[in-house]
This record gives C-alpha cells, structure tokens and sequence, in this order.
C-alpha cells in the first residue's frame, strides 16, 4: 500500500522538488507526517481527508504515513496538500500509478475539495520544467501564470475530483490560453502631463536610460512624485526573460491575481514607515520577497528618503551594489534578485522651503545639519543623479511649455540602451551606471575639451573625487542619448547639472 | 530722597564713580546683581552718589530683589575677582580703558563690562555686522564677505555671536585674519548658542568677547535687546545685512541712531521678508551699501579688497547666459531669452558656475554674490 508523487515547495524565489510518499497500513486511523513539514504543512492534516471524501473518493480507515523527501529541507506552503492528497489515493489504488510519471502537483485544497490557487505557482512551474518534469497540475486560477513557462504541459484544475479523473485519463484539460503576450501599453501617467520642470524631466530620461539611481530633492508641491510615477513609462519593455523573473518574485510574494506574466516594469512606492524586512524581504519561517525585489527590473520609488528608517535605508546598499538580497533566518537563507532602479525624493530641509522662491525657510543651521545627517552617505554614493526641483513660481508656469510624450522619450531611451548593450557585449556590464570608475573613464573617451571643463569644476572644488565618477558616468548616458561616439563639452556639463541636491549646502558648509 | 520723575537723569555715572578699590569692588558687586535693570541701577546710582552707598541701599531694600540680597550677604568682592580671574575674564568700569565712551550716551548704560581675549583698544575702529538668525544664501555671502573685507581694512568686525548673520560676519573677519569683537547675551564664560561654540573659542584666541552679565548667567531672550545696545555703542557704524521688519536686527539699527551711528544696510530681492529691515532702513535715512568697498568709501577708509572682477572677455554663450541672470532663474527661462538651446544654456551656465560666477541655489542659478571675493 504505496503511492509516490512530486510536489514542489518555494525556497526563497525558487521552487524545489519534493517527493511525496504515502504508506497506509495496519493501526488506528491517523496521518502522520515525516520529512520536516512545516506550520502549513501540519495544518493539511485535518484538511485533506475532507477534501478527499468530498471528491467521491475513499480515505483509508488505517494508518496512514506521509513523507516528505529530501528530509533536510523545511517544507512550508499549502501547495503540498496536493500532491499529499494524490499520493494517498495513489496508495490506496484510487489513481493509476503510471500515470504519476513526469506529473508535478502544485495547489491548496478546501474542505470540499476545490484546488485553491497559490502563490508561487510559475516558480513551480519554471522548476518542474527545469528539473525534465513534463506537466504540472496547478489551480485553474492559477493555470495562466503556469503555462508561461516553455516546456511544460500545464493542467488547470479547479476540483481535486478533476485531478483524479485526469489521471484516471477521463477528462482532457483544455489547452490554455496564454494570451497574445499582451503588448506594451503606456502606463497612465504620461511625461506629457508635466508642465516646466525641463531639467527633472531630463534627469528622469538620463536615469532611465543609463540605469541611474536618481535623487530628487526639492520643496512640498514642487511635482517630484508626478516626476518619479512617470520614470516607469519610459523604460523600456520588459524582455521575456525580464518578465519571468519579475513576475515569479510577484507569484511568491501572492501578488499576481492570476493574469500571465507581468508586462510593464514594475514600480513600487513603499511608505516611508516600512521595516528592514518589509523593504528587503523576509519573515522568519516563509521567506518573502520584499518591495526592493517587487522592484527587481523595474523602479523602487522612496518618497520621504529622511523619513524611512535609518536601517532599512542602511540594508539597500547590497541589492544596489549587487542586484540581490540574501534574507539570512535561522530557518535558512535565501536570495531574492533585486536589481531596480532607485528614485529617491526628499525635502530640501525640515520645513521644506529652503531657496524657494517664494516662502521662506524657518530652519535654523543646525536643524538643517541634522536633517541632511539623515541621509545615509553611503546611500547617496550610489545615487548618480542628484538635483533640486524648484518649486514653479506662477510666473514660470505661465511661460512653461507642454513636454514631449513618454512614448517620444522611451525612443531615445532605448536607442541609448541599445548602443551601451552593443558597447559593452561580453563585459558582463549592461548599462552605464554599473561601470566601475576606472571603466567608466575609459569608456567616455572625453574629448580635449570635456577633460578641461572636468578639471576646471575639480579645480573651482564644484566636484569631489566620488563626484567625480558619478559625472562620468552621467555623462556618458547624456552623451549616448546623443549618439554621440565621445563625450564632450555639453555632456560634461549636463551631467555637472545633475549633482546639485544638498551638496551645495555641503559646500557653504564646508566655505564656511 | 524723593526721585522726581520727569527730570531727565545726568548722562553717564557721577565722577568719583567706582574710584578707590572699596568703590570698585562695590560697583563688581552692583554689575553681578540679576535682579535689577540697567536703567534702575543708573538711576539708584545718581541717587546714592556711589556704588558703595547703592549696596547699602540695596541691601536695606530700597531697590533690587531678595536674591540680590542675599547675594550681597554671601558674596565677597575677593570671592567674585578670584571667579574671574579663574576664567580669565576682566572687568572694566566707566573710565577705564576698554569701557568705550559712547556706553555713557545711553540712558541705560552698563556699570560695567566684563571681557575675554585681546583687549578692546581706544584707536580700535569697530563696525558691527548684524543680521537674521536664518538668512538667505544671499546674505550669509555678503555677511562673510563684509566680514573679510572690513577686516582686510583692519576695522574690527563687531556682531552679536549669535548665529546666521552674525556667525558669517565673525568668521569673514578671522577669515581675512583680522580680529572680531562678540557681544553676548549671556555670561561672559556661558558658550551659548552652542553651534557657535568653536567659532567663540576662535574668538578668545583672536579677538575679543564682551558681556554685561558675569559667569555663569544663561541666555535669555530678553537679553539681546539689552546686547544690542551694546553692540551699536561699540561701533563706528551699524550695518544690517537681513533681518524681518521687527525684529532683533532692527533694534540694533535703532540703537545706532538714538546713539548717533551712522545706519548702512545691504539691499536685496524686494519681495523677501529677510529684506524687509534693511528696506526700511534705507528708507529712513541708512545708507546703501552693495559690499565692503561702499562702506569703507562711506567711512572714508581705504579698501583693501579686491575690485569687482569684470565681466568682459568671457566666451559668447557664457556672456549672454550672464547678463540674462537678473535674478534666480531655471535654465529653461535663461534658454528663452538668450535664445540659446538647453543644452548650450546649461553648458554656459556651468562654465559660469566652474568660474565662480554663478551658482545653483535650489534649482535655480543666480549670480553668485560677489565673483571677486570668492575666485
């Protein structure tokens, strides 16, 4: 009295093979599981056999063992219900056991036997077909995120009573539908709705172009969030790769409401009360994915950077420097890729009107002092683009003219992306903000003239040796955005334009 | 002795004053009594004669309060003196050397002044340099550089300690490495407010810290109006870089003028509230001043500052861009008069910025305050 059947459990982003044994035999009614199940796990004790005799089916009045293979990993998730539930009726002679071959399931069962969807379900698809398993049987709610993935035969169940009768070879599945992949649509928030702000909304074609983190910092109703929200419609398209990778950290984390993959880069704007955990992922026995991670590919939008808190905004130096985050539990550790674009906004001091040019500034030195000593250093070096968005006097609005649409901008975006990808084939580099200085120096090859005007603003002191980089590199995008083979002059100092945020307040202070 | 109080008191303090070593140490013990005005003490002082008789009638309770009785009993002269000396601190009465005359034209002049530092020298010429506590951008720059340029004239620079303004105009002064005067609001020892800490500890070593209040007496609002009188008494002239209509700043200005100093203000943008003092000012009669040179001019001293740095000889672009600067303004607007493109707009306004002609002050770019001072 033996059944055998593959179920998957999430690990961090991943999904990982565990197979699933029932043996039924002699003793007092019971299941019993062996195999390191967790919380959940013990849970589906007392929902399966419910779900079971819902279905038609019989559930042994014997003694019923269930194991969990491999024994050293934590099985956690109600995915297993599933395939615990098959592997009893496989032993119990319910299910024919050929038909078990090759076949993953994946989905939480209720008390009337409906398979309900889960979160995680292309990450077990993406694992099944990695691991040569041809079909996956998953939640029919959660059937189009599954056949995302080349390679596997993905049945959508709604019933576990659909399960038995597939793999008793009585009813076919219908193919599903994945969708004409859906194009790019522009996001609602357009470029175009932006009036004056020519600077920021340059800034905003550099950051997206050369992948830069971008700081803006300006006075209470000087537009940076319409700025930021509008960073994501010129990106450019999520690759298909891009969007698995994307759209499996949203499975795990329970976010996709069963649509197909993820098509526009993601944008995520956590309030500035989150915790470390929140902002880079974790809990204690389930990891989860945190919003650096729901950002992966996409743009991480810190409204408020001086209000999050100290350690939060400490702990984004490893997915900035490195595209990923390793969350380390007692349970285990596990990595999250996160590679996002960063779009910081702050307030220029407490009171928020310093230099507008309007009201004036209630702070005294020491206040301001102490609010920019909020900010992690370490934090701002990785944030090439810096600048101050002034506050529109009624008068600059008045002679503002309307923007070029997102759509126009994301052209030149792309144009410039694709030179930097052909630029640095086989480097392992994408795009310029991730050049080391040295590289990045290399790869301006400024002309004369671009040199002098550098050295002049390191000799006027306008720029520190990090400064110093972070220009080079800027200016590298701006001139890419040109098609410009080098960089001069005019790149130069449009990327010098874009280093201004509390710096110049750092330097009155370091004049005085 | 019935005090009539209409009569207009005598200026200054009666001539044997504070003479002798017994009267002395009374009028010591008189400048450490916290419980009695200035203007009272002056007035007590007339009435008794000496400093001597002004203690006994305090200590019959005749003026004064609890406090400073009980002080008077508990506290010797030798105590006090030894106090100050420990803190390096010396006191000067009307007559001596480094009491400036001008103190006996106030109605409420100090009975004396307690002193850390260089010693306040008779052919000392002091301009004081006061301002908002919270200035502009604009005006911390003129602040620091009326600072330097007075003190490269070798005028000392005399200002309230406080922050803002007065902290630039102090710090300009030791800068150019000339010497600067304080006047505190609080004990002569009390470092207050504590961000200037190290900037008044420069001022000990190299110039000069001036107090009504002996050791130990903590800042309190209403000291500084009292401070400031002191700080237009010691000066040659007033100079009012920013300030709010009423405000700290203004009463100093006031002060000048009862006293008969010459007022100068430094103008700016019309619609800012930190001009509203100096506007006014100027309107009242002070004189207008765009920097060091104008003052030292009015002042018929000799400049030595740079001159303003021309203009001419800069490329195209950057001249235009310059002369299209007529107050803050974002590069988009400086682009539509000058006709240029953003790029090349911002190209010249960066290469005005590298040469220290320009800068960016929150988003904006405007000309920097004074080329001259900071290339």
């Amino acid at each position: 009295m033996y059944g055998r059947v593959q179920g998957m459990t999430l690990l961090g982003v991943g999904g990982h093979p565990v197979t699933v044994e029932a043996f039924v035999g002699r003793g007092l009614p019971a299941l019993t599981f062996t195999g390191l199940p967790g919380a959940a796990v013990q849970d589906a004790r007392d929902r399966i056999r419910p779900a079971v005799e819902h279905a038609g089916l019989e559930w042994p009045l014997r003694r019923v063992v269930v194991n969990l293979a491999p024994g050293n990993l934590r099985k956690e998730g109600a995915g297993l219900d599933l395939p615990i539930a098959v592997s009893v009726l496989a032993a119990t002679g319910q299910v024919p056991a050929p038909s078990l071959t090759g076949v993953v399931f994946f989905g939480e069962l209720s008390l009337k036997g409906e398979v309900l969807p889960i979160p995680g379900v292309l990450s077990a698809a993406i694992a099944a077909a990695r691991g040569g398993l041809p079909t996956v049987v998953v939640p029919e709610a959660n059937a189009v995120e599954a056949a995302q993935v080349d390679g596997v035969r993905v049945v959508g169940a709604a019933t576990l009573e659909q399960v038995v009768l597939f793999l008793r070879g009585s009813w076919h599945p219908p193919a599903i539908e994945v969708g004409p992949g859906a194009g790019w649509q522009a996001p609602a928030a357009d470029l175009a709705d932006v009036r004056g702000q020519e600077q920021a909304r340059r800034a905003l074609e550099v950051a997206a172009a050369g992948g830069h983190n971008l700081l803006l910092v300006g006075s209470p109703g000087a537009g940076k969030t319409m700025l930021a929200r509008r960073l994501a419609s010129i990106l450019p398209e999520l690759t298909h790769d891009e969007a698995l990778e994307a759209t499996q950290l949203h499975s795990v984390a329970g976010l996709l409401a069963g649509s197909g993959l993820l098509r526009q880069r993601p944008f995520r704007s956590p309030h500035h009360s989150i915790s470390t955990a929140g902002l880079l992922g974790g809990g204690s026995t389930v990891f989860r994915p945190g919003e650096a991670s729901l950002a992966h590919r996409g743009v991480l939008f810190l409204d408020e950077l001086t209000e999050f808190r100290r350690d939060a905004i400490e702990a984004l130096r490893q997915p900035l420097e490195d595209g990923e985050v390793v969350v380390t539990r007692a349970a285990g550790s596990v990595t999250f890729p996160a590679r996002f674009t960063l779009i910081a906004a702050a307030n220029p001091c407490p009171c928020g009107f310093r230099d507008d040019a309007v009201r004036m500034c209630g702070c005294r030195d020491d206040q301001r002092a102490r609010y920019r000593g909020k900010l992690s250093g370490p934090l701002l070096d990785r944030i090439d683009l810096r600048l101050r968005v002034p506050r529109l006097t009624k008068h600059e609005l008045l002679g503002a003219t309307g923007g070029e649409a997102s759509v126009v901008v994301r052209e030149r975006v792309i144009a410039a992306r694709e030179r930097q990808l052909a630029r640095y084939r086989n480097t392992g580099w994408t795009c310029n903000a991730h050049l080391p200085g040295p590289f990045a120096r290399r790869e301006a090859s400024m002309t004369a003239a671009g040199e002098r005007l550098l050295g002049d603003a390191v000799d006027a002191s306008a720029l520190s040796g990090r400064g110093f980089d972070r220009v080079v590199k800027v200016a590298r995008t701006v001139a890419d955005l040109g098609a410009a083979e080098r960089v001069d002059v005019v790149h130069i100092a449009e990327a010098l334009s874009y280093r201004e945020a509390f710096e110049a307040e750092e330097r009155r202070a370091r004049a005085s | 002795m019935p005090v009539d109080e209409g009569a207009p008191r005598p200026e200054g303090f009666p001539s044997d004053f504070g003479q002798g070593s017994g009267d002395a140490d009374a009028a010591l013990a008189l400048r450490c009594l916290l419980g009695i005005t200035p203007r009272d003490l002056h007035e007590l002082i007339w009435r008794e004669g000496s400093a001597a008789a002004s203690v006994q009638a305090i200590m019959a309770g005749a003026a004064g309060s609890d406090n400073d009785r009980s002080f008077l009993e508990e506290t010797t002269p030798t105590h006090v003196r030894r106090r100050l000396d420990a803190a390096g601190v010396r006191f000067a009465l009307a007559g001596d050397p480094e009491y400036w005359p001008a103190f006996l034209r106030l109605a409420d002049p100090p009975v004396g002044l307690f002193l850390r530092g260089r010693p306040l020298r008779l052919g000392d010429r002091r301009v004081a340099v006061v301002g908002s506590r919270r200035p502009s951008k604009l005006g911390i720059d003129a602040a620091r550089d009326l600072g330097r340029g007075l003190a490269a004239s070798g005028v000392v620079v005399t200002s309230g300690g406080a922050i803002g303004i007065d902290a630039r105009a102090h710090e300009g002064a030791l800068d150019a490495g000339g010497t600067t005067v304080a006047v505190l609001g609080s004990g002569i020892d009390v470092e207050y407010p504590a961000t200037n800490r190290a900037l008044l500890r420069e001022i000990v070593q190299r110039g000069t810290l001036v107090s009504e209040y002996p050791p130990g007496v903590p800042a309190e609002p209403f000291r500084f109006p009292a401070r400031n009188r002191l700080i237009a008494g010691l000066s040659i002239g007033v100079v009012i870089v920013e300030g709010v209509a009423r405000s700290g700043t203004r009463s100093t200005a006031d002060y000048a003028s009862q006293l008969g100093i010459d007022v100068f203000a430094v103008p700016g943008p019309v619609n800012s509230p930190l001009t509203e003092a100096p506007h006014e000012l100027i309107r009242d009669g002070a004189r207008l001043i765009r920097g060091a040179e104008d003052l030292l001019d009015d002042l018929g001293l000799e400049s030595g500052g740079a001159a303003l740095a021309s203009l001419d000889g800069l490329p195209p672009d950057e001249g235009l861009a310059l002369a299209a600067l007529i107050e803050p303004m974002l590069p988009d607007a400086v682009s539509r008069i000058t006709g240029l493109s953003i790029p090349d707009t911002v190209t010249a306004l960066i290469r005005l910025e590298v040469r220290g002609l320009v800068e960016g002050v929150g988003g904006r770019f405007q000309r920097t305050f004074r080329p001259a001072a900071q290339a």
